[in-house]
């Protein structure tokens, strides 16, 4: 069974890393893998035509799509393991929509804030936009939180969730009303999703900030494991649930605020990716689910910024079309084939 | 603490709920009791009494309104959760949500209290956890998931759990309901096997009211006039209290049967 497991990640790590050379190889110029292991590996100048489009356009996206596929699933996981429910996710709960709200209430008034999208040359900019989604991510969150707590049915506490999505779109769809033409344009560009808006810093600095929270919650196994036997059983464990939900809760906030922020809300990947890995290898013990849903994470967003890519053609799809379509069927197979509603 | 040993020891308290909308409720005042080291309680009382509610006051999960709960002597509102998991381990009513957990991933949440935060499982952890599926008797189903077992293995699987937590006392939440009469007895005769084999203290709260006079030593009661009274077994029964707390038209407690009966 170990062994099993350990082979199964050393073949997803190699899988990981086709993918992300495809990724670099593949888009709407045709490049040859010579000029992608070159300027990958033996990179000296950038005085060439692919070297070019290489490492400003497609590194970045591809880190980009690592990351946000890494950090938008662990909070799937870490929403499903603490609300104990399955169907948990940052797009479902209406969580990536308070982000949106953060962003555009920021936007969108642009003239009052100072702040617009698509000029990165100023710091504020950027880390304005984080912040504004993580406070929105936030809102939300405190609104499921308070709602779960009076109601344990995790099915209401989702079309909840679903409403205040409702809710927050209208109010995004009023401001869009009241702004001017400049920033609704990249506002609504934001909103569509995408991986390529970000440079080399940037997808670095996403990069980098999600492996650390990555990393933080492998601190967690124990008491994630103890959440899975419901709240009670989690307290005589010796753990302090109170504390350790908000901080899962803070780090899931975390994680989407930072993907969302820079791609627009990104579908379907945090809540299929943890039912992916945890029917993969039948276990929804931590120990192996938090390194599953991190590798399955970035692979399963690679492989849709790939197909999004549409390789051949001249042209791209939306990247949240091509994660419903492969996403929302996986979730569909995986409830099916699995027993009941679960959080397995 | 050797000198007495008294594990638990409820300092006139009073259990209840404190809402800010409806105010204080109080469901039983002024309960006084000990646990000894070994002593197997029984925790009765007609439905709706309250005694998930003193349960969960001793284990710290519910504040009490007046008095104390003391552990070894410690109040139990001045100790962690940590602390309070390294005395007293509890068998809930709680579902336990379907999940990819096998019945061995389960019992190692009870040694959660000892490793560190973070650290991983260690040699003495599967080996308490190996001899836990032991006593229990259920070794055989250690490596199937959680949910696919029968509600009795179930309860066994939690038993271990409780087991490997390694506290002086547990305390168990109707650990027969829901189970076929074998089983039942099969849980008492191991709930017995602890208190004598392994010198634990043991509270359970229960329906099953001519099993529990089988096998416990002492009585709790609760009555709805937020009384409470304790005693060993035989006090309890002479004195009629069983009668006293479980007042019902046409049903009363038979002592030489030791069973509810018609009038």
């Amino acid at each position: 069974m170990l062994a099993y497991r350990n082979i199964s990640f050393v073949i997803f790590a190699v899988v990981i890393f086709m993918l992300f050379l495809l990724n670099i190889r593949f888009g709407s110029v045709d490049l040859s893998w010579t000029e992608v292991i070159n300027s990958l590996f033996f990179s000296n100048s950038e005085s060439g035509h692919g070297e070019v489009i290489i490492l400003q356009y497609r590194l970045p996206q591809a880190i980009t799509s690592i990351s946000v596929g890494i950090g938008l699933s662990l909070a799937g996981m870490l929403l499903q393991t603490t609300f104990g429910n399955p169907l948990a996710g940052p797009s479902v709960l209406g969580i990536s929509a308070g982000s949106s709200l953060g962003v555009a209430l920021l936007v969108l008034m642009g003239g009052i804030t100072g702040v617009s999208m698509g000029s990165n040359s100023i710091f504020f900019g950027d880390f304005g936009i984080v912040v504004a989604a993580f406070i929105g991510a936030l809102a939300v969150l405190l609104i499921i939180i308070f709602v779960s707590g009076r109601i344990g049915n995790a099915v209401t506490v989702l079309i909840i969730g679903i409403m205040i999505g409702y809710l927050v779109s209208a109010v995004v769809g009023t401001l869009q009303f009241f702004s001017s033409s400049e920033d609704l344009h990249s506002f609504i560009l934001w909103g569509l999703g995408s991986f390529s808006n970000t440079n080399i810093s940037q997808s670095l600095t996403i990069l980098i900030l999600t492996l650390l929270i990555s990393l933080t919650t492998l601190f967690f196994i124990k008491p994630l494991n103890a959440l899975l036997l419901g709240y009670r059983y989690a307290v005589s464990s010796g753990f302090n649930v109170k504390i350790l939900q908000t901080v899962f809760i803070l780090f899931s906030g975390l994680l989407i605020a930072l993907g969302t922020a820079f791609t627009g809300p990104i579908a379907f990947i945090g809540l299929a990716v943890p039912h992916i890995a945890r029917s993969y290898f039948r276990t929804s013990n931590h120990s192996v689910l938090i390194p599953a849903v991190i590798l399955f994470g970035a692979g399963f967003s690679l492989l849709c910024n790939l197909i999004s890519k549409l390789p051949g053609y001249d042209a791209s799809l939306p990247i949240n079309a091509v994660t419903s379509i492969i996403g929302a069927p996986i979730v569909i197979w995986v409830i099916i084939k699995g027993r009941r509603l679960d959080i397995g | 603490m050797e000198p007495d040993k008294t594990l638990l020891e409820l300092a006139g308290v009073d259990t209840g709920y404190n809402n800010s909308s409806t105010g204080i409720k109080v469901l039983h005042s002024d309960i006084r009791c000990k646990v000894k080291k070994g002593e197997f309680i029984a925790l009765l009382g007609p439905n709706g009494v309250g005694k998930s509610s003193l349960i969960k006051t001793i284990t710290g999960m519910l504040p009490s309104l007046t008095g104390n709960v003391l552990i070894k002597g410690k109040d139990i509102r001045h100790m962690s959760n940590r602390e309070i998991a390294s005395e007293v381990a509890v068998v809930l009513t709680d579902k336990i949500s379907d999940t990819y957990l096998t019945a061995k991933d389960v019992v190692l949440t009870g040694r959660y209290p000892y490793g560190s935060f973070l650290g991983k499982v260690t040699k003495v952890d599967i080996d308490k956890v190996i001899e836990g599926f032991e006593v229990v008797g259920a070794k055989s189903i250690m490596n199937r998931y959680f949910y696919s077992l029968s509600d009795g293995e179930k309860q066994k699987v939690l038993l271990a759990r409780a087991l490997v937590q390694d506290t002086p006392l547990i305390i168990l939440d109707e650990p027969t309901a829901f189970i076929d009469s074998p089983g039942k007895i099969q849980i008492m005769s191991l709930l017995d096997q602890l208190v004598n084999n392994h010198n634990k203290s043991v509270i359970i709260t229960t329906h099953d009211t001519d099993m529990a006079l089988k096998n416990v030593s002492t009585l709790w009661l609760l009555g709805f006039n937020k009384e409470f009274y304790s005693g060993s077994v035989s006090s309890m029964v002479e004195q009629g209290i069983i009668n006293r707390v479980f007042d019902r038209d046409g049903v009363s407690f038979n002592k030489n049967s030791l069973r509810f009966e018609n009038i």
